[in-house]
């Protein structure tokens, strides 16, 4: 089992009224949408995840540990104390 | 036909010329348009014996254009409230002086007739300018002289009144010829970068106001509102313009950037802050906001109206602070108390000062202090400590006034650090101050900073869009290849956008293409996204031609040794530098360049008449 860090922001910390939470699971990505599914519902699984092409939605910017989960190439997988931060679309100057 | 003013501040002229078609056509207008009639000046001022190099940005013989392109002030236009400055040289860095606005200005100088306004000479008197209907005027400023943005604003507003007023001004900053100076309209907007605020107070210019209720003409008027309607369902429909930037203004960058490894935290030493959420977007839009502003004409709306209702920062009604000024005058110095933040960012309006460069240079004398080459006794009891909220807002105000210490901190970082014996803590390009990304976490951005004419500047080529946004298309940050054709692609298509004198931000929505329909419709004239490209490059190189007079070779185009050399200590991107040697050789050969100027083959192809 694994215990890693999820950090929302701007509309996700709005909507779920949570800046940061742990979540304890197998490791796997599937074990990781559960654990998040189980503390806030189904719902927020539906707005990162699209379940038909299987893959996080393509307009968010997900990291862990800071890398976007774009820029890496093997299949996801948590390590213990790894940090997950969820974006919406968001831009700036 | 739009009309340029030309007005001479030594004489006292004043001459009305029409828009060269020539210049339209190959430039289109705003910076594009400026730079080929500065380039025109500089020629005169070399024709009569003088050599580039000695023209003194804060001399008589610097010129300073105004600019609207053929995108500002027409409703229906994406974002079209902006206007773009330029001078011949800059104070701060000895390069190009240009810099960019939004707010009403823009779009109340075409109402009041006028597309440009061309500024020569030098006044001995503080004087005005006023565009009214038409008609301009210059006018006795000695009444102003020494007073804020904010009053000036305010006093000339009630003396030329009218429909549409809009005041573009100095603060003390400018007057005061601090380097770092900017031009400050509507209050609380900016042509912040390059001290262009500086080259205005050489002139004795305290401001021009403009107000008038002349129509922009439009050439295909079905065209353009069905290209309009394209436009705006494509802002609609893109989460950047329609949700994230008016919901949260600019500062919800801090998160995002900061988590991942690359937000400058003290003086760029660090790039992670375990405290940066207290300065972010969030934390604004739930303490401070009060709503939002658009400017004139947009529909992204990311202005920000905020109040500090109580405490030693208490301010009844400001605006900001945006994400660069949150960083340069929050993380940058380590001041984590976003109500010192906001006052620092207010007085930086108020006085006219660039709060990038100004935020940048007090944490650089933060790090001078810290390893003990700025002494406690030339300080004058300012503990200019990283963290240190009160001297963050002392300082400011100081700066400004080149009082006490402020006198050293007002010369600019590069400048600073010279002085103090350690030039490699300015972390500056050019001379100008880099803003808010550090490109150990993103390489493009740091090939953009290094190659960007003006300076250590993002908005010239923004690849933090796909380097780390995710716009247009996800790449990765921490590679080299293929960095060169990102960072042409994106400064060439700015330059377009600055000589149409529209907002960047609309650039997360709508492409080249896009702009090519809309210009074609409101100017009459075919054009196409490979025409634009074309004449984005060909702005791009001209300016690059000028900055090689006055001496700039790829010897400049480079970035501070800590990037360089020193691997980050610590967070996402810990041991990471720049290797921007790699990319500076695919950049010049894309670009056609030698040793960092365009080959006379590149300006031939590119139509550049010398």
């Amino acid at each position: 089992m694994v215990s890693i860090k999820v950090l929302l922001f701007a509309t996700f910390r709005e909507r779920y009224d949570t800046k940061e939470v742990s979540l304890v699971f197998d490791g796997s990505l599937e074990g990781f949408l559960e654990a998040l599914s189980k503390r806030f519902g189904r719902e927020i699984v539906n707005d990162i995840f699209d379940s038909e092409v299987k893959r996080f939605r393509n307009n968010l910017i997900i990291m862990i540990n800071g890398r976007n989960l774009k820029d890496i190439k093997e299949e996801v997988k948590f390590k213990d104390n790894d940090t997950v931060a969820i974006f919406p679309p968001v831009a700036g100057g | 036909m739009g009309k340029v003013g030309v007005i001479d501040l030594t004489d006292k002229t004043v001459k009305v010329e029409g828009i060269c078609e020539d210049y339209a056509k190959k430039y289109l207008g705003g910076k594009g348009y400026a730079l080929a009639l500065l380039y025109e000046y500089l020629k005169e001022y070399e024709a009569k014996g003088n050599a580039a190099k000695d023209l003194n940005p804060l001399g008589p013989e610097n010129v300073l254009i105004f600019a609207t392109g053929p995108g500002t002030g027409i409703a229906g236009f994406p974002s079209p409230g902006r206007y773009h400055v330029m001078a011949l040289r800059s104070p701060l860095t000895g390069s190009i002086g240009s810099a960019n606005s939004g707010g009403e200005w823009g779009a109340f100088l075409k109402f009041a007739g006028f597309d440009a306004l061309v500024i020569k000479g030098a006044s001995k008197e503080p004087v005005y300018i006023s565009v009214v209907d038409g008609v301009i005027g210059i006018h006795d400023a000695s009444s102003l002289w020494g007073k804020t943005t904010f009053d000036t604003d305010s006093l000339l507003r009630k003396e030329v009144g009218g429909k549409n007023v809009s005041v573009a001004c100095i603060g003390p900053a400018g007057e005061n010829l601090v380097p770092m100076a900017g031009v400050v309209n509507d209050s609380h907007r900016a042509a912040g970068r390059t001290g262009l605020g500086a080259v205005m107070g050489s002139k004795k210019l305290k401001a021009i106001v403009v107000s008038g209720s002349a129509k922009v003409p439009i050439a295909n008027e079905t065209e353009f509102r069905e290209a309009s309607k394209e436009a705006y369902e494509k802002e609609r429909n893109n989460s950047v313009t329609s949700s994230g930037l008016p919901t949260y203004g600019t500062a919800i960058l801090v998160n995002v950037i900061n988590n991942a490894g690359m937000l400058p935290y003290k003086n760029w030493q660090l790039g992670y802050n375990p405290e940066a959420d207290k300065i972010s977007g969030e934390t604004i839009t739930k303490d401070y906001l009060v709503k939002k502003r658009p400017c004139w004409g947009c529909n992204i709306a990311c202005g920000r109206v905020t109040s500090v209702k109580s405490g030693p920062y208490q301010i009844l009604i400001t605006e900001g602070p945006e994400y660069e000024s949150v960083w340069a005058l929050g993380n940058s110095t380590g001041v984590m108390d976003i109500t010192a933040v906001t006052k620092a960012n207010h007085l930086c309006d108020e006085l006219g000062i660039d709060p990038i460069s100004t935020g940048s240079t007090i944490a650089a004398a933060m790090e001078l202090h810290e390893k003990g080459l700025i002494k406690d006794e030339d300080l004058q009891g300012m503990d200019l400590s990283f963290g240190n909220a009160a001297a963050l807002v002392e300082s400011i105000w100081r700066i400004a006034h080149k009082d006490g210490f402020g006198k050293f901190m007002a010369l600019g970082s590069r400048r600073l650090c010279e002085i103090f014996g350690a030039p490699e803590l300015s972390m500056s390009v050019k001379g100008l101050e880099m803003p808010a990304y550090d490109p150990r976490g993103a390489k493009g951005i740091g090939l953009n900073y290094a190659t960007s004419n003006r300076g250590g500047c993002h908005v010239t080529g923004y690849t933090i869009s796909p380097e780390i946004l995710g716009i247009p298309s996800k790449i990765d940050p921490l590679t080299v290849e293929g960095k060169a054709q990102w960072v042409k692609a994106f400064q060439d298509f700015a330059s377009v956008v600055n000589s149409t004198v529209n907002c960047l931000f609309t650039t997360f929505a709508l492409g080249a293409s896009d702009y090519a329909r809309l210009l074609s419709a409101v100017t009459g004239v075919q054009l196409t996204e490979d025409d634009l490209m074309k004449i984005g490059e060909r702005i791009y190189n001209l300016e690059r031609f000028m900055m090689s007079k006055y001496g700039f070779t790829d010897k400049d185009d480079t970035l501070p040794s800590r990037l360089l050399f020193e691997p980050m200590p610590d967070g996402p991107v810990k041991g990471q530098t720049v290797d921007l040697e790699t990319m500076k050789k695919d950049y010049y050969s894309l670009r056609g360049w030698v040793n960092g100027v365009p080959t006379l083959a590149k300006l031939k192809e590119l139509e550049i008449e010398l």
